[in-house]
């Protein structure tokens, strides 16, 4: 019996998932042929074929997948260096009330600024190259991370802090062992959070700056009215990023497991 | 309470000296006024930016209101639309197996990468900038009252049920208000998202707003204007932010409960 | 049978093969407090959530008043194990709700809310909302919210397991007080043995997995009941000892 409804729930999933998916390429393919969307929108079929295509054949200096591999390389370095730098500033302004004090207003100053509104300034102070896609994707992570992991450091829970005290730990064992492990969810919230706005300010910044990349390849498409491209862009990023959120939450599945916040 | 006190005059005597040594770096020359403008200068800049149209073509009063309407503007429809299809999508199954699919394909497309389509068909105008900023904010709105809605207690559907409650009755006397305050979060990260990808959309192409103002003025080499447009954006930004907290604290009652 | 206010008969429910409540059948008075007992997770939610028509069972019927039971047309009201006062609203509004479904003018919401408000002394937390409430005013608000609709009949799903002693005692005794102010027919569901011979006119015992009606008892003891004693202790070892012995 219940197997039975399973399936019959399943089948169903299926069908309205493919029925929705099939009404969504009929009414692009129909405002394709009927409508003027036709003269600067590829159909399905078109869009499919040279997103194949760009597999093997280069557009601009590279294929799609040089272009993918030129923007993860960036996102992971100026990740790598936000989440570092945003995990021991958030871990200090979260445990000490003096490194708060101190850092928290200046902190504020930033925060509210979006990584993507680093562009000018970055390429007036460093200048046009990889070091300015670097520092915009650093800003685009930093402030998030920092957010979420003070939040952690902040939220650990005063207890097991004074029983660690009582037992005679001393301030770094309480450091590595309570506060630091209790912040790891939030650390994690912070990662994921931070790597989709990471990927964001990639793009964006290879749409400004950039001659390759994902983010080039899509405005490229648009300034050269190849939409084609565009759209091929478009899937790119579109399952990187599904990748890229998929991968984190599996690892934070496997790395805390003893308290995988739902969400 | 004196411990309190210590650490607001901490936060203030950094704040200052933070203040202080960037004038004193930047007007020594340690690193050229041509990189970083001294903080008398920028707000001098400021002033002088309200009322006049150098570099840009438009006045900062211009630029901001250019900037909050098409934010606003975007940030709304995706409310309006997003928050109803999500709250739909979890209480109706069928809606649900027929929306989700497609929604899953453009969920992980960052909104700044519809820039250039938009652009393609509305022109640089109001109209690009809009959907792009329809489609930041429509995509949280609907993660966030769906998973609001899902999240509604059983207990809480009993309840109601067994004083006799239609289906209709228990979404919006028990669904609805419970998910109260995750379609707040929701709505927040919309406004986030709608504030970034606007600048985005701004510094790519258009002829007015602050991102179109700290471009243009990167070009011409005024790092004072683009020093004020950024801060300008985060001041914003922030504004935008407290305004929701407010509208929040007014009409979602009972505390948070996530 | 003149004086039956709910009669079940051959209730059963499974869950694709497994049988969850089979073949049960008793029968309630009117104005009867009337207390189920069974050993923890015997499926006693399930039970309780059949005769509300939460989940539709397999076979057998549910009467209320001679009728079909319909929560839509009858008048019940369910108070839960975990605490189901609605965050979102305050005192007020929370026990205004059940009035407020079953759709009654303004005046008399009022009315009646006030009354309930009193009936459990809660006038000057009216606008405080759950997370600024006790344990037990949150207890109180649920009831409050069950009396004031004048249910025809209250389930009851061990409401108090939560609560530390001293605040179950007080609160089983108002709400023996509030049952024989009002004579409202209340179907009990507890696995504590002391809180079934305590407040029941009637105890019905059922078994483990799947759950069948063992036996039932009529609780005649005096009240106010006096839990040291002897009759009492009695009862309360005989119902013990069927438990024991599913």
């Amino acid at each position: 019996m219940i197997n039975k409804t399973f399936t019959k729930d399943m089948r169903e999933t299926w069908m309205y998932g493919i029925l929705g998916f099939l009404v969504f390429l009929l009414v692009w393919q129909a405002a394709c042929v009927f409508t003027n969307f036709g003269k600067i929108f590829p159909t399905p079929k078109v869009s499919l074929a040279a997103f194949l295509q760009a597999f093997v054949e280069p557009i601009g200096r590279h294929t799609l997948l040089g272009h993918i591999s030129i923007s993860l390389r960036r996102v992971l370095i100026g990740y790598t260096l936000s989440s570092i730098t945003g995990i021991i500033i958030g871990l200090l302004m979260g445990y000490s009330k003096l490194a708060h004090a101190i850092i928290y207003p200046i902190f504020c100053i930033i925060r509210p600024i979006p990584g993507i509104a680093w562009i000018p300034l970055a390429i007036l102070w460093i200048g046009i190259g990889e070091p300015t896609i670097h520092f915009i994707i650093f800003m685009g992570g930093f402030s998030q991370m920092v957010m979420n992991t003070m939040d952690g450091a902040q939220h650990v829970d005063t207890e097991l802090v004074g029983v660690a005290k009582v037992l005679g730990a001393k301030e770094n064992q309480i450091f590595r062992k309570i506060v630091l492990p209790s912040s790891i969810p939030y650390i994690f919230t912070g990662l994921q959070t931070s790597l989709s706005t990471s990927w964001m300010a990639v793009l964006a910044a290879e749409m400004i700056t950039a001659r390759e990349g994902a983010g080039w390849l899509i405005i490229a498409g648009m300034q050269t009215g190849r939409i084609e491209n565009n759209v091929i862009g478009m899937i790119a990023i579109g399952l990187v990023g599904l990748i890229l959120a998929t991968l984190l939450r599996n690892a934070e599945r496997r790395l805390c497991r003893w308290t995988v916040r739902s969400r | 309470m004196k411990e309190k006190t210590k650490y607001i005059i901490i936060s203030i005597v950094s704040l200052i000296s933070f203040i202080l040594l960037w004038d004193l770096v930047s007007k020594s020359g340690i690193i050229s006024a041509k990189k970083l403008p001294a903080p008398s200068k920028l707000f001098e800049t400021f002033i002088y930016k309200l009322g006049n149209k150098n570099p840009d073509g438009n006045t900062l009063p211009i630029h901001i209101w250019t900037s909050l309407k098409e934010a606003l503007i975007g940030f709304f429809f995706g409310i309006v639309i997003g928050v109803p299809l999500g709250i739909s999508m979890a209480w109706f199954k069928k809606f649900d197996k027929f929306f989700s699919p497609l929604f899953d394909l453009i969920k992980p497309i960052p909104p700044v990468g519809w820039v250039p389509i938009m652009i393609t068909f509305f022109g640089i105008g109001i109209m690009s900038k809009v959907s792009v900023i329809f489609i930041a904010s429509f995509i949280p709105a609907v993660i966030n009252s769906y998973s609001g809605i899902k999240q509604t207690r059983e207990v809480h559907k009993w309840v109601s049920q067994t004083f006799g409650a239609s289906n209709r009755q228990v979404l919006f006397t028990i669904a609805i208000p419970s998910a109260g305050p995750m379609i707040f979060t929701g709505a927040r990260v919309a406004l986030n998202g709608s504030w970034v990808s606007l600048v985005a959309a701004e510094l790519i192409a258009s002829t007015k707003g602050l991102g179109y103002m700290i471009q243009t003025a990167r070009l011409v080499g005024r790092i004072d204007v683009v020093f004020v447009g950024v801060l300008v954006i985060g001041v914003f930004g922030a504004a935008m932010m407290e305004g929701l907290s407010f509208l929040e604290r007014k009409l979602v009652k009972g505390g948070r409960r996530s | 049978m003149p004086n039956e206010k709910v009669v079940v008969q051959n209730l059963t429910k499974s869950y694709g093969d497994l049988l969850v409540l089979d073949d049960i059948s008793f029968s309630v008075k009117e104005s009867e407090f009337f207390v189920i007992v069974g050993p923890t997770g015997c499926g006693k939610t399930t039970f309780l959530n059949s005769l509300t028509k939460i989940i539709d069972i397999n076979n057998g019927s549910i009467l209320l008043d001679g009728e079909a039971v319909d929560p839509r047309k009858q008048n019940l009201a369910y108070i839960l194990q975990e605490y189901s006062a609605l965050p979102w609203l305050n005192v007020e509004q929370n026990i205004a709700y059940g009035l407020k479904i079953k759709g009654y003018e303004k005046s008399v919401i009022e009315e009646r809310v006030e009354e309930a408000i009193k009936m459990v002394n809660l006038e000057n937390y009216r606008h405080y909302y759950p997370s600024e409430l006790s344990a037990s005013m949150l207890q109180r608000v649920v009831i409050a919210r069950a009396f004031a609709t004048k249910p025809d009949l209250l389930l009851m799903d061990e409401p108090y397991g939560q609560l530390d002693l001293n605040l179950k005692y007080k609160l089983e005794d108002e709400l023996l007080s509030l049952w024989q102010q009002t004579g409202t027919t209340v179907i009990f569901i507890t696995h504590n043995i002391e809180e079934a011979v305590y407040l029941s006119d009637r105890i019905l015992v059922m078994t483990n997995k799947p759950t069948k009606v063992k036996t039932e008892l009529i609780n005649d003891l005096p009240r106010p009941r006096n839990v040291a004693s002897r009759q009492f202790v009695e009862l309360r070892n005989e119902v013990t000892d069927l438990i024991k012995w599913w």
